[in-house]
């Protein structure tokens, strides 16, 4: 009874099979970058930091 | 007129000697720290911080710290400008006191690791130092 209740399942999926519509997620789509984004975020920090080591000279004793 | 005068001297007079007892503490305290750092018992760290490596007294311990604190300060300052979190622009700092300011001799350490003296060559940064300079 299960089973076939699964193909009439499956036979009105593929019937419905014409008409796919794709519709966009509501919410935005995730991408994990979070590791590579750090690389990114240290290296445009480069510069910064390097200002900030001169014009500190009292902080980064040699 | 002349009261003017004498009270602008006055007060240019009173201005530098501020500032000359302001500095001069300052500047003998950090010393005691690049003494430190140049026998090896503080050193810089990856994460942008000093450490200490070695025995030290405790007016250099607590200079180290007083340091740290300042760097944090600087830090945090950076990265609420920049959008970005303390540690990042810390990392940052870390790589370029690595890259940069540790002398031949002189001591570091990389994350958890075990300090390390510096040779003639460079430091092995961390990966994500890669581009820096």
């Amino acid at each position: 009874m299960t089973k076939h209740t699964i193909i009439m399942a499956g036979l009105a999926a593929s019937a419905l099979g014409g008409c796919i519509q794709v519709k966009a997620p509501d919410k935005p789509i995730e991408i994990n970058l979070n590791v590579k984004v750090q690389q990114e975020v240290v290296v445009r920090l480069q510069r910064d930091a390097q200002d900030l080591i001169q014009n500190n000279p009292e902080l980064f004793p040699q | 007129m002349t009261r003017k005068i004498l009270m602008f001297a006055a007060g240019a007079m009173v201005a530098l000697a501020t500032g000359l007892v302001m500095t001069t503490p300052a500047r003998a305290q950090s010393g005691a720290v690049a003494s430190a750092m140049a026998d090896g018992s503080v050193g810089e760290q990856a994460d942008g911080y000093l450490g200490i490596a070695g025995t030290v007294s405790a007016a250099v311990r607590s200079e180290v710290e007083s340091i740290n604190i300042k760097r944090r300060a600087a830090y945090t300052q950076l990265a609420s400008q920049r959008g970005v979190t303390v540690q990042d622009v810390a990392a940052a700092t870390g790589c370029q006191t690595l890259s940069s300011r540790v002398k031949t001799g002189q001591v570091y350490r990389i994350g958890a690791g075990a300090w390390q003296t510096k040779g003639a060559g460079a430091i092995a940064l961390p990966s994500y130092c890669a581009t820096a300079g």
